[in-house]
């Protein structure tokens, strides 16, 4: 089924997301922080390193990841202890639980502007700001938010507003895109594209399977996207000489 | 219990000493004078989500970020209409709510506030309601039944020292630019209220009377020293504080004192050297209040050429910049998708690019220039550990990016100053010919005058003498 062309209220394409901006280390006292805005939704992530001990309900064998979620005002609530459950299942799978057992490491996240999508930029932040601290990862973990018109058309990286006016939504988590050491050749042989698994997703409202599927697509090229940008902005800000104290 | 001593953080006694015998001498560890604020910036971020449903809850909300030496705290503001209270039935309400962030201090813990934020809360609260600094009177929209009931969230992200200060200045200025949508009364018999959606009539600021600044104090000693804008080492080591808060008239609004006795002459002292502070801050916040809503209104005509999407001021953070995708970028992005079988996109429709370039500069061309005065260091050839890059490292980076070398000899630059280079380069490549002309002017801006320093530590404090004399 071919898919329409959306009239988006910004003026973006379905496919255009809006745009990303990723700053690392703004925080004095944490030991990993990292700020992730896409458009005008802004996520501010620290982590603080592992600390000694575990809850009573953790396995002391791995390492436990704490999430706190702070919304921008308000009590913490029901939806604030989903995302917070949600990030944490997400990061347990990214980090390398057993390289530090019996330790905890908090992740913080600071909602300082909510437009959409908001998951997705939390869990992008998260990642780089454990990253930022050092703590062992597999790979780092690129979220997206597909919607899912009336028109069934799937549109990337909504807005408020276009969240509220869509059939559906889901938040994807896919593992970021590995640089192959392949050549470029061997590559287009295979007409698979590389296997990777989903590591979270979330839907809000019903869509047929067809078109979840449609948007596992969408995401997975758009999360190629994001993952290159992420390793450049990795990559541009390491520094040059490690005589940076702690 | 053991793990969780282990997990705070204690002073050594080799600190504390040493820190006590500077001060002593009349040497604060950061070189700052005993009278000196660190350098403060102030960020605003007002969202106009005109595109949403106007529900109950104000989506104009204020916001700003305040970021004073390492301390750095949010504030956001949003207001909602309430019955007033019985004995009040023509005021309106207004209430401040300080979040302490785990992610200030390890120490800090998640859920319920401990004493010292509530004792920042009300020490805020004070300063701000029970002066009258903010009109509540002109809240009122029916007597008795629906008054606007505001509502200030402090959120303590980074714990520099001196939390109290950074909390009011940053409340003030989110209360500065906050905007309620316009009500009124009307329909078939004047009984209906009729709030004005954003977009159909301007939403008004809040009647803000004065503006009270906190100035705390640190004391030392015998009760004898005391200093302004203690850093986080300052505060572990302090014998007792006092916190003043003055408006610019001089009007005394609130004290807070705790900790070791201080004699009364040195009370009025410190009175008067609040009331040149508070002047201080005053006019800096006004300042960064005004260049704010310059860069709004400039803002606002140029949303003439982008009639679907109109540019948002987003809450851009502190001085160190992004990694924007720049317009070049993005199109490369859609290229890109555009090779998947998908609809045709659109490759110059994207200007939100643009816009964002825009507010970032302007954010910190206004952080330049709320601060002043502030001396900084000249990286000497005696330090045998640097920490900071050293100047020719930064020419060659800033070689790299292709950016003009202002790079003045006795500049301090940090590994922060590399990313700025950095951030530059991806700026650089947006198509809006005006955030090219403000890319480059902060360019100059920053290059020349860097104010953000590496933690200083205690090696640093023991040469302080010899720059002393030098000056």
């Amino acid at each position: 089924m071919a898919p329409m062309e959306v009239d988006r209220a910004d003026g973006r394409t379905s496919n255009q997301l809006r745009p990303l901006s990723c700053t690392r280390n703004v925080l004095h006292r944490a030991h990993g922080s990292a700020r992730w805005s896409q458009g005008d939704t802004i996520v501010l992530a620290a982590v603080f390193g592992p600390k000694a001990g575990t809850k009573k309900e953790e396995n002391p064998e791995k390492a436990s990841i704490e999430v706190i979620w702070k919304p921008k005002t308000g009590l913490i609530g029901k939806v604030e202890k989903e995302y917070e459950m949600i990030l944490k299942r997400t990061l347990q799978s990214v980090c390398l639980l057993t390289i530090h057992p019996n330790t905890t490491t908090s992740v913080i996240v600071q909602v300082v502007g909510d437009d959409g999508a908001l998951l997705p930029c939390a869990i992008n932040a998260s990642c780089a700001a454990l990253a930022d601290a050092g703590i062992p990862l597999k790979y780092l973990a690129v979220a997206i938010c597909c919607g899912l018109t009336g028109s069934r058309s799937v549109i990337l990286d909504p807005t408020k507003i276009e969240e509220k006016k869509i059939l559906a939504f889901a938040y994807l988590v896919f593992p970021n895109s590995p640089i192959s050491v392949l050549p470029k050749g061997s590559l287009t042989e295979d007409s698979e594209p590389i296997e990777a698994g989903i590591i979270t997703s979330v839907t809000h409202g019903a869509m047929p399977v067809v078109d979840y599927f449609n948007c596992l697509d969408r995401g997975y090229a758009a999360c190629a996207k994001i993952s290159e940008f992420l390793r450049r902005s990795m990559e541009s800000q390491a520094p040059s000489d490690l005589t940076k104290t702690t | 219990m053991e793990q969780r001593l282990a997990n705070t953080w204690q002073m050594t006694v080799n600190e504390r000493k040493f820190i006590e015998m500077a001060l002593a001498a009349d040497l604060r560890v950061d070189d700052r004078g005993p009278f000196d604020y660190r350098p403060c910036t102030i960020t605003f971020g007002r969202h106009k989500l005109k595109y949403l449903q106007f529900s109950f809850t104000n989506r104009v909300g204020g916001s700003s970020e305040v970021q004073l030496g390492e301390t750095h705290v949010m504030s956001y503001v949003t207001s909602q209409l309430v019955q007033p209270y019985r004995d009040r039935p023509n005021e309106g309400t207004l209430s401040i709510f300080t979040e302490f962030s785990p992610m200030a201090d390890p120490a800090f813990e998640a859920g319920r506030p401990g004493e010292f934020a509530i004792e920042l809360g009300r020490i805020v609260d004070r300063g701000l309601r029970e002066s009258g600094a903010v009109d509540m009177e002109s809240l009122c929209v029916v007597v008795g039944k629906l008054v606007w009931s505001i509502r200030v969230d402090l959120h303590i992200l980074d714990n520099g020292g001196n939390l109290i200060d950074a909390a009011n200045i940053a409340a003030l200025a989110s209360l500065l630019t906050f905007r309620r949508p316009e009500c009124t009364l009307g329909g078939d018999d004047n009984h209906e209220l009729i709030i004005h959606d954003i977009e159909d009539r301007e939403p008004l600021p809040l009647i803000i009377h004065h503006l009270p600044v906190a100035v705390t104090f640190a004391v030392f000693g015998e009760g004898n020293i005391m200093v302004i804008d203690p850093s986080y080492k300052e505060e572990a080591v302090m014998g007792g504080r006092m916190t003043i808060t003055m408006n610019s008239n001089g009007d005394i609004c609130a004290v807070q004192k705790a900790g070791i006795g201080i004699s009364s002459s040195v009370i009025i002292r410190c009175l008067e050297i609040c009331a040149v502070k508070a002047a201080e801050i005053t006019s800096k916040i006004n300042h960064a209040n005004l260049l704010d809503s310059q860069m709004e209104s400039f803002n606002d005509g140029r949303s003439i050429q982008y009639p679907n999407f109109h540019p948002v001021d987003v809450a851009i953070q502190d001085n160190l910049p992004d990694v924007i995708m720049n317009k070049k970028q993005i199109e490369n992005l859609t290229g890109h998708l555009a090779a998947l079988p998908l609809d045709a996109l659109d490759r110059n429709s994207n200007k939100s690019g643009a816009v964002v370039v825009g507010t970032n500069t302007r954010a910190k061309f206004e952080n330049n220039q709320a601060r002043d005065g502030v001396p900084f260091y000249s990286p000497s050839n005696w330090d045998p550990y640097p920490r900071k890059l050293c100047s020719c490292l930064a020419r060659s980076s800033l070689k790299l990016s292709g950016l003009p070398e202002d790079v003045e000899e006795d500049k301090v630059n940090t590994t922060q100053s590399v990313k700025v280079e950095c951030g530059l380069e991806h700026t650089k490549g947006a198509s809006s010919s005006r955030a090219l002309e403000t890319a480059s002017e902060y360019t100059t801006v920053e290059a020349t005058s860097q104010y953000i320093k590496a933690p200083k530590t205690l090696k640093d404090a023991v040469k302080i003498q010899n720059r002393k004399m030098r000056k």
